[in-house]
């Protein structure tokens, strides 16, 4: 790392930094004291951290009722719950995903597909999205659900999930929603969209810790519990007790992960979800503008909808182009495949690239500095390799 | 992927060195010059001119036959004792377990 430089941090896709100072105080504050949760000590001198969590997350999401959002360590923990969930009480089926998904949503269906519980159809995408109407001719009669991502963690599309939605709904097919990347980065209305599970993760734009996330249910006798175990209530049932959100929460919740997630959506909600998206399409039309001035630079989506610029330098190996970035210019970001191997198959050939992600405490001149970055090492690309 | 920390600073040299086991690319403008250098099937070492960190990338499947053969690269270089023939011996040997390993040949 370039000594004496300040970090200009741009992998906030993968968990966003800075935190927020109310965030920081957040944690400190629920270790200051010693846990108070309902059901599992006496005393009430403490925070009711989960319940703060439950209802901030409610109104970011407009997720109703606060008990259906259930909290998890993170969003792929989520989508394991539910995918499980849902396969427990099920026969065989039939399942959809997309190419751009996560490995977080491809990997445990491939698993249920190797045993046969499962079969799957990857659905592609076309100009960073997945149209409706693939949706549609990919519906069988067995089809029981479809798992995919809100928004593209490669390429920063955020998907049509209103038109798939009723598409599926209307063929009684279950809706599970990826919503890691844009839960915090865009407003989400969940008594409007269409869809039965949204999962989300505290550590990334909801400037939560890594170690907290969840999912919200509409229904939940919709899918089976996984996980059983102590809940602080109803001691002597023998079975885990059914209501929600006990359902599918045993064992002790993440207090200073919770504290810090209800710290993270309070300060979106006072910045405002729409001045953070506005900020962040701005910064993020300046860095993509700035880059197609340089004929050996690719920019795999020109118009991204959530503050990710995905790109490659001709000549470069993307891991290379990290390495410099990192080491002579200080910049972080992310290189590779992004654990998205499928979106990389259709854009680059399975190579990967490098991908520049914003927060909301991303600067005007941080883009400013990561743009001249980026182009001057692309300027010296072309003439230079290949010569020692 | 492991980071080696160096007693003395990167230099050009040392890139041009290591092109007698490899491929060597630079970008000498881009910060203090970028160097790379690629050993096929054996590891990759990138580093920045004037760094004392370096960045290998091991063939995980060979590593354990040729980590020392790197270690030996920067040992001869760092004394100023580099005997080729002694090292391209070493290289020729290494290089037909590793093969061998690798492609059964």
């Amino acid at each position: 790392m370039v000594p004496n430089k300040p970090i200009i941090y741009l992998n906030n896709a993968a968990t966003t930094w800075p935190k927020p100072p109310e965030v920081q105080e957040a944690v400190r504050q629920s270790l200051s004291l010693p846990v108070f949760g309902s059901g599992r000590t006496t005393g009430s001198q403490g925070e009711d951290y989960i319940t703060m969590a439950r209802d901030a997350l409610s109104h970011l999401l407009t997720a109703d009722p606060p008990e259906h959002v259930v909290f998890t360590h993170n969003a792929t923990d989520s989508l394991n719950i539910l995918i499980q969930g849902f396969l427990t009480e099920k026969e065989k089926c039939h399942v959809l995903t997309t190419a751009l998904d996560h490995n977080s949503v491809l990997r445990p269906l491939h698993e249920y597909e190797q045993q046969n519980r499962i079969s799957l159809t990857i659905l592609p995408f076309t100009q960073c999205s997945v149209h409706h109407s693939v949706v549609e001719d990919a519906i069988r009669s067995d089809t029981r659900l479809m798992v995919m991502t809100h928004g593209s963690n490669v390429l920063g599309s955020v998907q049509d999930i209103q038109s798939i939605g009723d598409i599926l709904h209307d063929n009684g097919i279950y809706f599970i929603i990826d919503g890691a990347q844009t839960a915090g980065h865009i407003p989400i209305n969940l008594k409007k969209l269409p869809v039965d599970a949204f999962v989300f993760t505290g550590h990334k734009a909801l400037f939560g810790i890594p170690g907290t996330g969840g999912f919200y249910l509409r229904d939940p006798e919709a899918i089976a519990p996984v996980r059983f175990g102590g809940t602080g209530t109803d001691s002597f049932l023998l079975l885990h007790p059914r209501e929600m959100p006990e359902r599918f929460e045993a064992g002790t919740h993440n207090y200073p992960g919770l504290a810090a997630l209800a710290a993270g959506v309070k300060f979106i909600e006072e910045k405002g979800i729409a001045s953070i998206a506005k900020k962040a399409e701005k910064q993020t039309s300046y860095l993509i503008r700035e880059l197609k001035k340089e004929a050996n630079i690719t920019v795999y989506n020109e118009h991204p909808d959530l503050p990710i610029v995905a790109f490659n330098i001709r000549g470069l190996q993307n891991d290379d182009l990290g390495f410099m970035l990192a080491r002579a210019y200080g910049i972080i970001a992310r290189a590779g495949l992004h654990c998205a191997p499928l979106v990389h198959k259709a854009i680059d050939g399975g190579q990967g690239c490098v991908r520049l992600s914003l927060s909301w405490f991303t600067t005007d001149e941080e883009c400013r500095i990561a743009a001249n970055a980026v182009r001057e090492i692309a300027r010296n690309a072309d003439s230079s390799v290949g010569q020692a | 992927m492991k980071e080696f920390l160096i007693d003395t600073a990167i230099t050009k040299d040392f890139f041009a060195y290591l092109g007698d086991f490899g491929q060597v690319e630079a970008l000498p403008n881009v910060g203090e010059g970028f160097y790379k250098f690629e050993k096929p099937d054996w590891f990759s070492i990138k580093g920045f001119a004037g760094d004392t960190t370096i960045e290998v990338r091991f063939k995980k499947e060979v590593m354990d036959l040729t980590v020392d053969f790197l270690y030996l690269l920067f040992a001869s270089y760092h004394e100023g004792m580099i005997d080729l023939s002694m090292l391209k011996q070493r290289e020729h040997a290494v290089g037909e377990r590793v093969r061998k390993r690798l492609h059964g040949m």
